[in-house]
């Protein structure tokens, strides 16, 4: 079994390879791929898509040689040496610039993890394998078909399952399909405390009283239909409360209404109304 | 430069408490959550690479370096604040098409971050995104 | 207890007066009031009126914070300022180790007289990677984020539209902007606001 699993490397490693070599040397958003990787702090702006791109002739030179006969041990040992620069890469990306993105088999962003250090990790030990090899791949899969598809298939979803960048294309959808099948977020009801903010924040009336506001909100109440919110004021160096009611079921910037309230005495200072009252809920209160 | 009109959000940065923003001072080095700065999407190739205002048809944002200062008002309630640029940002191309207004005065698209110490200065922190005009005078 | 509710009802009367008779006392001339000027706090420069960093004790109505540059404030909080810690709340509910963002005035002998102070609150953008019951997790540029949903709390903002407090359309794969309060040291918050592109 191990014979045939390190005959069948060299066909992994030059997929890979290859795959990689498509990315870097045929997409149209290699340039922003660059500028997010930490290619440009190793080698500079100017060098980082020409380095780019001479990686992914050289990841396409080898990939062929490890895919088309015969068969060469140095092949392999080349392989492994540069998964192991990869590697090497990685590591440095991770400590000198952790918010880069790997560039590696997408040009999806995705910042260097664990799992693109361990897809490193298993280059590497496939490409030593595939240096152990005695004959060509294709000879070994046409000996063995069913064992050798299990094996490449192994192995194509380890590699998969170690490129974040490819997530988006199996991982994100399962996810999604969880979501639609489970609801974790089922809706809740009521009106936010920042949709209230909002409208007030919209209304003549706040940005009549705003430059007299000090303090962020400060308290808010909902009573009969209408819900208060309460910020600290300031007038004519009085400290005050600048108190708006807005309809919780009127979502019209000009049904918000304000008043001014002394904070020693209670004496309403200022009150501005919005829209008339029949636009609001009543609420029954009893004048001070 | 014609003042730019867009929507203005906050991050912070520097040796901050919390997950955060940026890492560290910035694309400058010198960003502080406390000092009145700014993320900028057009401070270098490498920076508007990321941020692509252009993918949202967001014209005339000027490449502007380290230090440039900008002065933003909030729309809602016309306050105003000078900040210096400190780092690149924000994503504008994330949210595309965003909308947010007060009354008639809206912004669309994500143009300009500040830091708390300035986005505090013009608005409260908690929310989190207002409609702006940014400007140099 | 009590002295709420009279404070409130006299707030509310106040606020609704024209609904119960009362008329207009003061008045704002509209736009007179709509100041525009710029902070006069030079770009680029520290704001002596605004402090951050972690609480490092909490003595009577003052909180002792280390700034992030290791700066000492000491912070006076008073009936007039107010907290956000996910939602509006009370002096009583911040702990020493909490993050926090204060504003107010700078008072000669060093204090900040805070008028708003904003315990633990972060800002953060991300990819949501997947979603369980009331919690989002989150990519923040390679960092995993555990973002919960609460109850009667969180809101959500699609394409800049009013907020909601239905959260059920957020998508994976989908980029968020998530407001929310930090759970300290931990890489968890609460959600107060989603912003997510439609």
């Amino acid at each position: 079994m191990i014979e045939l699993i390190a005959a069948l490397q060299p066909l992994v490693v030059g997929a890979v390879l290859l795959w990689s070599a498509r990315v870097k040397l045929l997409s149209r958003h290699a340039a922003a791929t660059v500028d997010r990787s930490a290619l440009v702090r190793l080698v500079g702006h100017s060098r980082a898509l020409p380095a780019y791109r001479l990686l992914g002739g050289f990841e396409l030179t080898l990939g062929g040689l490890l895919l088309l006969p015969p068969a060469q041990p140095w092949e392999a040992v080349a392989a492994a040496a540069l998964a192991a620069g990869f590697l090497g890469y990685l590591g440095y990306a991770r400590r000198v610039a952790p918010t880069s993105s790997c560039g590696c088999l997408s040009t999806q962003t995705a910042p260097v993890s664990g799992r693109s250090l361990g897809r490193a990790g298993l280059l590497i030990a496939a490409a030593g394998l595939a240096a152990s090899a005695g004959g060509g791949w294709f000879t070994a899969l046409t000996a063995r078909p069913t064992g050798g598809t299990v094996v490449l298939l192994v192995e194509l979803a380890a590699v998969v399952a170690l490129s974040p960048e490819l997530d988006r294309n199996w991982l994100l959808p399962l996810r999604q399909l969880r979501m639609r099948i489970t609801h974790p977020l089922r809706g809740t009801s009521g009106v936010p405390l920042l949709a209230t903010v909002q409208q007030l924040q919209r209304s003549d009336a706040y940005r009549q009283v705003s430059p007299l506001l000090r303090s962020d909100v400060r308290e808010h109440w909902d009573d009969d239909g209408w819900r208060f919110v309460g910020h600290a004021a300031r007038y004519q160096g009085r400290p005050a409360t600048a108190v708006f009611a807005v309809p919780l079921a009127d979502p019209e910037p000009t049904s918000v209404r304000v008043a001014v309230v002394d904070e020693a005495t209670g004496q309403t200072l200022i009150s501005l109304a919005g829209a008339p009252p029949a636009a609001g809920p009543h609420l029954t209160v009893v004048p001070a | 430069m014609v003042a730019l009109r867009g929507e203005v959000s906050w991050f912070c940065c520097g040796s901050a408490w919390g997950p955060c923003g940026t890492a560290g001072g910035g694309a400058c080095g010198t960003c502080r959550s406390a000092n009145y700065q700014h993320a900028w999407p057009n401070t270098s190739d490498a920076c508007l690479a990321i941020t692509r205002p252009d993918a949202c048809g967001v014209t005339g944002m000027s490449r502007r370096g380290c230090g440039f200062r900008h002065y933003t008002t909030n729309l809602c309630n016309g306050a105003r604040v000078g900040t210096t640029i400190a780092d690149c940002g924000p994503q504008t191309d994330l949210f595309c098409g965003e909308r947010t207004c007060c009354g008639s005065a809206c912004g669309s698209n994500r143009i300009i971050d500040l830091t708390p110490a300035a986005y505090s200065a013009i608005a409260s922190l908690t929310t989190g995104l207002r409609p702006c005009s940014v400007d140099t005078v | 207890m009590n002295q709420t509710l009279d404070r409130r009802r006299l707030l509310a009367t106040a606020a609704l007066g024209g609904m119960v008779g009362a008329t207009g006392l003061g008045s704002l001339a509209p736009d007179a009031a709509f100041a525009a000027e710029a902070s006069a706090i030079e770009p680029g420069l520290p704001d002596p009126n605004f402090a951050e960093g972690r609480i490092s004790k909490i003595s009577g109505n003052m909180l002792l914070v280390t700034g992030s540059d290791t700066v000492l404030h000491s912070i006076r909080v008073t009936d007039g300022t107010s907290i956000w810690k996910l939602r509006p709340t009370t002096f009583d509910r911040v702990a020493t180790g909490d993050g926090l963002y204060a504003r107010g005035v700078r008072l000669p002998d060093g204090t900040l007289a805070a008028d708003s102070v904003w315990v633990n609150i972060v800002n953060v953008h991300g990819h949501i990677t997947s979603v369980g019951r009331n919690v989002l997790h989150l990519d923040h540029k390679g960092q995993r984020i555990v973002a919960h949903v609460v109850p009667q709390v969180s809101a959500a903002v699609y394409n800049g539209a009013p907020a909601v407090s239905d959260l059920s359309l957020l998508r994976v794969g989908r980029h968020v902007q998530v407001l929310g309060a930090w759970h300290p040291d931990t890489n968890e918050i609460d959600i107060a606001t989603v912003y997510a592109a439609a």
